[in-house]
């Protein structure tokens, strides 16, 4: 089979930074034509700040790894024959997408209800901070800000207890961008079937709080706060981060029978220490967790993290490396995977970014084409989908409509 | 029952714990016929997580299951054997798709895989989901949550602003279970895209879905950093630019408040009552503030602390500061906000009582997302779906249940 699974399905993408751009990312690489809304006004942020680590950075990775797949024009969306000019594009898409930071969409005529008169089987979806009702629904969305209230940081703690901010930047972004994919192909399925398009209300705030369920549980069934559990586990023990040799480097084991625990002290060469009372079963382990992760660091502090990982998945114990950044792109079980694309940047050449996590047995791997320079893909859109002349597209420009 | 988005879409999990049954409860809730197939007595490990009720473990009330398995019909079958492999193979027959998350190893023994599966049921739509995915030099490598987030490199950039000590504090997994969590909503997005395809040309395939490829892909800005800068990521706090943590301290409790930029700036330092400090030249403007925002965080906070965290969020909601408590798990599910978006779900369940759990993060406005089941007891629709769908007898479910079939 030739054709990627959306092949046919247009997105007129209003989406910006991480939690917009991630969804319509996807629905690209999976066959459908994104056509990405920018203008010179307001391009989307992450094209100039958030680039990178460093200043110097020739081009935007952030941008380049949340926009591939996608075609790109530039409206001027605060002049009103812009917005005309979305409303038609619109018409002839099947799904539209935003994530301002409040109700632009409506501001510019082009809310939900609006829209379902010009197109009744349009699809939208509309992803914010803390949904598009209730009392925050014109909050801006920060991920740090949606983490924090959401329950994350409080649960992202070493034993210690204080709360942390989440791992990578844009971390509740990318989980609630998922969730709306999921969301808008439930919605192409339905209207596949009725014909009834509709719009979707997704708050970053419920995704995180629906990663929590035990936390919730907990609490809703008890009325208890669970302690925070670092990298240990309810039930499981040893399930711990040791210290290897070498630069900061670490290895990550968990034990969740008695067998693997034989394994581990099989490994370990039967140390006299694993023979104690006080480890003998899940339970006992599980109250003696710290003295059982001092002796297990003891034994791992001088080995190279990857070996010690090896060996024990060898033996059967659950274990795996605390990989760097750069381990997971030289990764050579990714690399075999092919998770990892080389995608062609003009002017910069291949940069290798990170792919959809799964693969499709009986379809081409994806529509990987570089994310869009600012209006790239304008001339496809106003001449040949909206059949503008060269006179109009030429006036519109000059009256920074197309701009 | 009200039409759903997924209505008339027919699923088997063969699944445990919580990548697979969290991609089958996406699919459940919101309308898809989904049959759970758990091993006989012992049924899906998450029976054994909990949280429990008073904290007493009971294989009915475990907090984790009953979340994840919501709208689904539950059956038991030993697929390990011949007989319950041919079970399993007449529930697939009638299927669209089928979510399992078996070792690949085992099910090749079992001549379960897609190759075999694909002759049972060409248009079947196999969802596999596996640590390290079907292929690849570490395919047969266990994994858990702890596993998944440290070789994916999401835990060694945990905590973002990096630690003040890193050898008495090590990379960091993610909270809970959210590796699975992630893995099966990976699952569920390439499932409903191999679900299209086969929509417009009738053939199945095999989605093969790696648990460390969905959590590394959650990492993809720190990995294309690296791919074209070159910079790798130490965690010593202070040495990564722009990862400062918003956390501070008030009096009763933290506020996660972001004031760097030149508006919420002055408006905070307004509300400070203009310290005199905070006119040093080294926070004047933004570019200068950045240079030196460890030095105004440990300022901020000195006054944070002089204050509760209601009194914060009261001024900066006047100031449009973007500001919120750092919640505990009680006082989200006590929040106004997710009380007014009506979030959390109220379920009746026979062993376990009324339950309140998570609800849906997104409101589909002509499908909306609904209950209609909890989590099924183990082996509760046996009948239903071994002599309402395949057609057995009530004696051949004896039978069955007497040779540990069922």
């Amino acid at each position: 089979m030739d054709k990627l699974p959306l092949d046919g399905i247009r997105v007129a993408d209003f989406t910006a930074v991480w939690a917009g751009s991630h969804i319509t990312q996807w629905l690209g690489v999976m066959g459908a034509e994104v056509i990405k809304i920018e203008s010179n006004l307001r391009p989307d942020l992450t094209r100039q700040v958030f680039r990178g680590m460093s200043d110097e950075c020739p081009m935007s990775a952030v941008f380049a790894v949340l926009n591939y797949g996608k075609k790109g024009c530039v409206l001027n969306m605060t002049n009103p024959k812009a917005r005309e000019l979305a409303k038609e594009l619109i018409k002839m898409s099947d799904i539209v997408a935003e994530n301002f930071g409040g109700p632009v969409m409506d501001r510019w005529g082009l809310g939900y209800s609006e829209l379902k008169k010009v197109k009744p089987d349009i699809i939208m979806y509309a992803g914010s901070g803390f949904g598009r009702t209730g009392p925050d629904r014109e909050r801006p969305a920060f991920a740090g800000i949606i983490e924090a209230f959401s329950g994350i940081c409080a649960a992202n703690a070493y034993p210690d207890g204080e709360p942390l901010p989440m791992a990578t930047r844009g971390y509740s972004d990318l989980a609630a961008a998922e969730h709306g994919v999921f969301a808008i192909l439930a919605a192409l399925y339905h209207r596949s079937r009725t014909g009834q398009g509709q719009y979707i209300d997704l708050s970053m705030t419920e995704v995180m709080a629906s990663l929590l369920p035990e936390s919730i549980m907990q609490y809703t069934m008890n009325g208890t706060v669970d302690a925070p559990r670092g990298n240990g586990d309810r039930l499981m023990a040893p399930h711990g981060c040791y210290r290897c040799r070498g630069d900061d480097e670490w290895v990550a084991i968990a034990v969740s029978t008695d067998e693997e625990w034989d394994a581990l002290c099989g490994a370990m060469g039967n140390p006299e220490w694993a023979k104690d009372e006080r480890f003998h079963s899940g339970l006992r382990r599980l109250e003696n967790r710290e003295e059982l992760d001092r002796h297990i660091q003891e034994w791992t502090r001088e080995q190279d993290h990857r070996q010690v990982a090896e060996t024990l998945q060898k033996a059967g114990v659950i274990a795996g490396p605390s990989s760097k950044v750069e381990e997971v792109v030289e990764d050579a079980h990714l690399a075999h995977r092919g998770f990892f694309v080389d995608i062609d940047h003009p002017g910069v050449g291949a940069l290798r970014l990170a792919g959809l996590p799964w693969k499709l047995s009986n379809v081409p791997p994806g529509a990987y084409s570089h994310a869009p320079l600012l209006g790239q893909d304008n001339d496809y859109v106003f001449r040949e989908l909206l059949k503008l002349s060269d006179e109009e597209i030429a006036r519109l420009e000059e009256e920074q409509v197309i701009y | 029952m009200s039409l759903q988005a997924l209505s008339g879409l027919k699923v088997i999990e063969w699944s445990e714990f919580v990548s697979g049954p969290y991609c089958g409860k996406l699919l459940a809730d919101l309308g898809a016929d989904v049959v759970k197939v758990e091993r006989p007595s012992l049924g899906d490990r998450a029976r054994g997580y909990g949280p429990f009720p008073k904290g007493i473990p009971h294989p009915e009330k475990s907090g984790l299951f009953l979340y994840l398995n919501t709208n689904k019909l539950g059956v038991t079958l030993n697929v390990g054997c011949a007989s319950g492999a041919e079970v399993l193979k007449g529930l697939i027959k009638q299927a669209d798709v089928l979510v399992q998350n078996n070792p690949p190893r085992y099910l090749e023994e079992l001549e379960l895989d897609y190759e075999h599966l694909k002759n049972v049921s060409p248009r079947l739509v196999m969802t596999s989901i596996a640590p390290f995915g079907q292929t690849g030099p570490n395919r047969d490598n266990k994994s858990c949550n702890l596993t998944t987030f440290h070789t994916s490199g999401i835990a060694f950039v945990n905590p973002s602003d990096g630690v003040d000590d890193t050898e008495a504090k090590p990379p960091l997994q993610g909270p809970e279970h959210q590796a699975g969590l992630l893995a099966g909503l990976s699952a569920a997005i390439g499932t409903m895209s191999a679900v299209f395809a086969q929509q417009t040309t009738g053939q199945g395939q095999h989605v093969d879905l790696s648990e460390q490829e969905a959590l590394a892909s959650i990492a993809r800005r720190e990995l294309a950093v690296y791919a074209v800068e070159g910079m790798g990521w130490t965690r010593l706090k202070g040495s990564q630019p722009g990862m400062a943590s918003d956390i501070y301290q008030c009096s009763d409790g933290r506020v996660y408040l972001i004031c760097f930029h030149d508006r919420t700036w002055e408006s905070w330092v307004e509300f400070m009552g203009n310290p005199e400090w905070a006119y040093n030249e080294l926070f004047l403007d933004i570019a200068t503030r950045r240079e030196n925002w460890d030095a105004a965080k440990v300022m901020i906070e000195e006054f944070t602390k002089e204050h509760t965290v209601e009194e914060v969020l009261r001024a900066t909601e006047a100031r449009r500061i973007p500001c919120k408590p750092v919640n505990s798990a009680k006082q989200l599910v006590e929040s106004e906000l997710l009380a007014e978006r009506d979030f959390f779900a109220e379920v009746g369940h026979k062993e376990a009582g009324n339950v309140v759990f998570p609800g849906a993060p997104f409101k589909l406005s002509e499908t909306p997302w609904s209950v209609q089941r909890p989590a099924p007891l183990l082996g509760e629709h046996n009948e239903e779906v071994y002599c309402g769908r395949l057609g057995y007898t009530k004696q051949d479910l004896v039978r069955l249940r007497a040779a540990g079939v069922i």
